[in-house]
Order: C-alpha cells, then sequence, then structure tokens
C-alpha cells in the first residue's frame, strides 16, 4: 500500500483550493489566461512520419508506418487505420510497463474515433488491389512526459506524422495486372497520404463552480479539476467527435460556448501544424536536391568522387546492382572533379558538412547499411589528406 | 593527475567534480583528523568523489559533495515539508518525496497528549522536522524541534505549494539571503516555508502575487546571483 502510495503525486488542500481561487480572478498557477494554450513545438525525425510535439512540459512523440496487407471482407477497397499507445512509466510515476491502462485506451480511442469517423484520411487511395492488397497505416504514439492534456498533444503529434509520412509507389505489372511492384525510395518518390482535413483535439477542464472553464490544462489543474471534455474539430467548424467522460455535469449552453472555443483554436492549431509541416517539406526537399544532382553542383561531386572512388577499389564485395548501372556515368564525374583544385573540394565540404555525410551517400549508392562506410578507414583518411 | 591532486585540496573547492576525481592525497597530510560528508568516500590512501556536484569546504575539516536532485533522500535534523496522506491510531503517514512514507507520531507535538490528538485531513500540508533516517526504514517525523517547542513546525493554511529540485531548496535556504528573495522582498510581502525535500510553499495576500511570486522562484534555479536580480526586476516590472 504504502509503494503505491509512494508513486503518485500527492495533492494538497492548499493546492486545490489556490487553484480554484485564482481562477475567481481569471489567473492561472503558471501566469496564463483560462483559455490560453501553452507553447507549442513541433519537430520531425530523419523518417518519415515522425514527429515530436512539446506542448509546455508535455512531450509526445508519434511514428506513422505502413504495411501492405488483406483488407477486411466488407470493405475491400478501403486501406486500414490503426492506433497503437504507449504509456512509458517515465512520463508518470503512476504509468506502469505492460497492459495499456484506462487512460491509455481513451486517448487511442479519441484521436483513433476524430480522424476515423471523420474520414479525414482517403483510405481509398490506399486500395491497391481491390480485396487482395491494402495499405495498412499504423500510428504509434509514446508519451514522454505528462504535464498535462495529453490528448491535445497526442492528436496534434499524430496529425504531424500523418502529414510527413510517405509510402512507397507502387505499380500493377506482370501478365494479368494482378502483380504488385512496391518501388523502393530511390526508385520511384513515396508519396503522401492524402488528408481532406485536420481534425483537431481540444481539452476543457471544469471546477467545482461551473462558471470555471479552462483550455489545455496542466498537470496539477487534471488533478484539482472536476469534469472534462475534449472536442474534436477542424478548421472549417466541423465537429468530428465530442468524449464527455462522466464526472461532473455541464449546462447545455457552457458546452456551446465550448465548442466555439474549440473552433477558434483548432483554426490556430491547424495553422500552427501546417507552417511546422511546409518547414519540414522544404528543408527536405532541399537536402534532395542537393543529393539527387551530380553535374548541377561540383561540391556533391567532391564528396562522391572520394567515396566512389574507394567503392569501385573495395569491389564487388557490396551487393549493389545500382552501383554498376552508375559506373560509367560516374567515371566521367571523377574526371571532371579531379580536374578541380583541392582546396575548392576542401571548402565545400566545410559547406556541406554533416548533410552530405547523412543524406548523400546511402540514397546515391542504393540501400545499404550506412555504418561500412563511415568505418571504412580508408575514408577516413581520405578527408584528412584533403585538409593537410 | 597525481601532481594535481598531491597535498591541498584548495583547487578544486567550489569547483564541479565528477565521480573518480581524487580530491585528498592523505599519504602527504598527517595527524588530521577531516571529517567526509556525502559524496566523498576513502580509498586507502585517497579520498575520491562519488557524487557529480560541487565539492565544498567548511573550516576546520569538513569535506562535502553538492548536488540537486529531484528527489529526496531523507537524513536527520532535516526540516522537510510533508503531505498527510493517512492517519494510523498512533501514526499520522506523511509522504516527505522519499522513497518511503514517513510516520509522525500522533503525540510529537507541543504539548501532546492522548487527549488532544490533532486531526488532519488527507492532503494536509506540514511543515516538519525529520528525527530519524535511517537506509530501508520509514522515517520519522516531528513537529517539534529538538527541545520539545513547536516553533514554526505545524500545518501550513492556504497558500500555494509546488515542487522543485533539492538544490533549489538549499538555494532558498542560503544565508546571505539569495538575490531573488531580496528583490522580490523590496516590492512585494510574502511568507515562504522551504522544505529541504524539494517543496516550497508561498503565501501572500492575494493569488497574482502568490502566483508572481512562486514563477520567480521556480524561474531562478539556473541562474546566477546577478542574473537573478534581473529577471526578478523585470518580472515585478511587468506586473506594475
Amino acid at each position: 500500500m504504502e509503494q503505491r502510495l509512494a508513486n503518485c503525486v500527492q495533492l494538497t488542500v492548499n493546492e486545490k483550493q489556490f487553484i480554484e481561487n485564482a481562477l475567481l480572478s481569471e489567473l492561472r498557477v503558471d501566469g496564463r489566461g483560462p483559455l490560453e494554450y501553452r507553447k507549442l513545438s513541433i519537430k520531425f525525425g530523419k523518417d518519415d512520419g515522425s514527429a515530436e510535439v512539446q506542448l509546455g512540459e508535455t512531450r509526445v512523440m508519434s511514428f506513422v508506418s505502413a504495411q501492405l496487407v488483406q483488407p477486411y471482407k466488407d470493405r475491400p477497397n478501403e486501406g486500414t487505420l490503426s492506433i497503437f499507445t504507449e504509456f512509458s512509466p517515465m512520463a508518470d510515476p503512476s504509468f506502469e510497463p505492460g497492459r495499456p491502462g484506462e487512460s491509455a485506451v481513451e486517448l487511442g480511442r479519441i484521436i483513433d474515433r476524430g480522424l476515423r469517423e471523420s474520414r479525414a484520411i482517403d483510405t481509398e487511395s490506399l486500395c491497391i488491389l481491390s480485396a487482395k492488397l491494402v495499405w495498412a497505416i499504423r500510428i504509434d504514439i509514446h508519451i514522454l512526459d505528462n504535464a498535462g492534456n495529453l490528448v491535445d498533444a497526442a492528436n496534434i503529434a499524430a496529425l504531424a506524422s500523418l502529414l510527413t509520412f510517405r509510402r512507397p509507389e507502387c505499380s500493377l505489372g506482370g501478365e494479368d495486372g494482378q502483380q504488385v511492384v512496391v518501388h523502393p525510395p530511390e526508385v520511384r518518390e513515396p508519396l503522401p497520404l492524402i488528408l481532406h482535413h485536420l481534425p483537431v483535439a481540444v481539452t476543457f477542464g471544469f471546477f467545482s463552480n461551473e462558471n470555471l472553464v479552462v483550455l489545455d490544462p496542466t498537470y496539477h489543474e487534471e488533478a484539482v479539476m472536476t469534469g472534462r471534455m475534449t472536442a474534436t474539430l477542424n478548421a472549417n467548424g466541423d465537429v468530428c467527435a465530442i468524449q464527455k467522460p462522466g464526472e461532473q455535469g455541464i449546462f447545455q449552453h457552457i458546452i456551446m460556448h465550448c465548442l466555439k472555443l474549440a473552433h477558434v483554436k483548432a483554426g490556430d492549431i491547424t495553422a500552427k501544424i501546417k507552417d511546422a509541416v511546409e518547414k519540414h517539406n522544404n528543408e527536405r526537399a532541399l537536402q534532395k536536391i542537393k543529393r539527387r544532382s551530380s553535374s548541377v553542383s561540383v561540391d556533391v561531386c567532391g564528396t562522391t568522387a572520394r567515396l566512389g572512388g574507394k567503392q569501385n577499389q573495395s569491389g564487388g564485395g557490396k551487393d549493389n546492382s545500382h552501383l554498376d548501372q552508375l559506373k560509367p556515368k560516374d567515371e566521367a564525374n571523377f574526371m571532371e572533379c579531379d580536374a578541380t583544385s583541392s582546396g575548392q573540394v576542401q571548402i565545400n565540404k566545410k559547406d556541406e558538412g554533416s548533410k552530405n555525410f547523412t543524406g548523400g551517400p546511402s540514397s546515391w549508392y542504393g540501400k545499404k547499411d550506412p555504418y561500412s562506410e563511415c568505418v571504412n578507414s580508408d575514408l577516413l583518411k581520405a578527408p584528412m589528406d584533403s585538409e593537410c | 593527475m597525481e601532481s594535481k591532486s598531491s597535498g591541498s585540496a584548495t583547487n578544486l573547492v567550489d569547483q564541479l567534480v565528477y565521480p573518480g576525481d581524487v580530491v585528498l592525497d592523505l599519504s602527504s597530510m598527517t595527524n588530521q583528523t577531516i571529517k567526509l560528508g556525502g559524496g566523498l568516500r576513502q580509498d586507502c590512501d585517497v579520498i575520491s568523489v562519488m557524487k557529480a556536484g560541487r565539492l565544498r569546504f567548511s573550516k576546520p575539516n569538513k569535506y562535502w559533495v553538492e548536488s540537486s536532485q529531484k528527489r529526496y533522500v531523507p537524513h536527520a535534523e532535516d526540516s522537510v515539508l510533508g503531505i498527510v496522506v493517512d492517519s494510523r491510531s498512533d501514526n499520522f503517514l506523511v509522504d516527505i518525496k522519499g522513497p518511503a512514507i514517513a510516520f509522525l507520531p500522533v503525540l510529537a507535538f507541543e504539548g501532546g497528549t492522548r487527549r488532544n490528538i490533532p486531526k488532519f485531513e488527507v492532503g494536509a500540508l506540514l511543515y516538519v522536522r525529520v528525527v530519524k533516517a535511517n537506509p530501508g526504514m520509514n522515517p520519522e517525523l516531528s513537529c517539534t524541534d529538538a527541545s520539545g517547542k513547536a516553533g514554526e513546525y505545524g500545518v501550513l493554511k492556504e497558500g500555494y505549494m509546488f515542487e522543485c529540485s533539492t538544490g533549489l531548496s538549499r538555494m532558498l535556504l542560503s544565508s546571505p539571503t539569495c538575490p531573488v528573495l531580496d528583490t522580490l522582498g523590496k516590492k512585494l510581502s510574502f511568507e515562504i516555508a522551504v522544505g529541504l525535500n524539494g517543496r516550497v510553499w508561498v503565501i501572500a495576500s492575494s493569488p497574482p502575487t502568490t502566483i508572481i511570486v512562486a514563477n520567480a522562484l521556480i524561474n531562478s534555479e539556473p541562474l546566477s546571483g546577478v542574473q537573478q536580480k534581473i529577471m526578478a526586476e523585470k518580472l515585478l516590472q511587468r506586473v506594475q
């Protein structure tokens, strides 16, 4: 019993009284107004479809992945969507590892309903072969730090990762058009998911005084509040889902007022998500341009010349059919680049810095273990030579 | 390495030290008694550091390492803020942010007898003193000081409590008074109770003042003395 008590954060009567008193004068403990959101920051990972959202101190991470599966019998033309939540024990001392608890299941259900019922994701575009093969989209949400309002943060993370996810392009081939060829990302550009709109979840907290409503409650406010409601809306004002899990009753006019507030906030948050996704897409596009073009920019050429040279020498140990195809072209490039002064290559290398090392080689030469290049001592020697 | 650590440790006092650093070489000091506090260990002839933090020295011969954590390890004679979680016939169960729940005997109050046992509801905030804290056992608390007088110990009514790291608690209790408290005290009137277990209670005449003080204290942890003054002054200006 004592172990269990020691695991949860305790709430004092002082805090409960103080939070409610402060709200009567429209002040919250961290200095916000009752209807303000905390600072929202959206970051993306290296992989397509991974996003990390920080809402104040709450941190949530989301990954999207796709797999080819057989569709459900009653929906042979639609892809499937599934959401898995993981409440990591590092987020909160009361989270236990293993089976998801009630709040984990509830969070998954709210996000699932927001996306599925409102048909935000176009599932028909995920069908490859009717009744045989469709894409199954899987969203994994990991809670990293619980400082209140996990639902909103997790929803934003799920949307951000869906917007940046890219699935491989497939084409039908073979004699009867029934053979499916999945193209790797180097051969054909992977495709984004089609999202019709962005359902944003907005959580409200209610207190024992009926007129007090807060948006985006913190951890302590969640412990003190007597009722909550999550409304999922999109920027057009369509209500996608509403979740009110029991507890204190709320008057109808307060619910309507909350929905209007949620509409405004959904617009703000949608704009922020779209901005962050656009910035990320622009950065990625810039990186791709530098990687793909060989004759256009000499700086890329410089590094690939070095690596390419070593590759050719180290011979057929690596299994790349791509390398053989590209060889004649490369040779021409090497001749061009060798003519340039080593000084120029050195300067260009400094400009590119880490970008070429992380992105360049693996995409140019096809999918292989990137570590084999990094550890190769010849490669380590080559840059040293140019700098001396 | 040998030459750096030979003889006096004056070069490392008040510096950041890491586990494995050698602080004192005993072979070069004869006939001296040295008292070691937390974070230091004797390995034959040398004193080495076990915990990362700042090395402190107090005359004539005490050395210890100070570090800041979110968790609290109970020590005897610490004044802490506890939250009542349950009451039994002979003890109150009080949470002091340590690994085990602490016991507060029902008679450990000034003039406490079986007839006037105080009644605490679950969630009451108390300012208490740790009497005994042995590893593996539940710590024992008391609402009186060593001589039996109540002093400032007891229940704290109203106000607002927040949690912080042990380092911030020690900074708020240091003398001379830390700069953020000085600057805030010049313009605002408030009262605080600081527990060495990383809990601070603030009370002021109105909720906005309490919130300003609480936020200023929370934000002052990573700042130096001068930065704290500047931060506190900016906060006060914004409000008035």
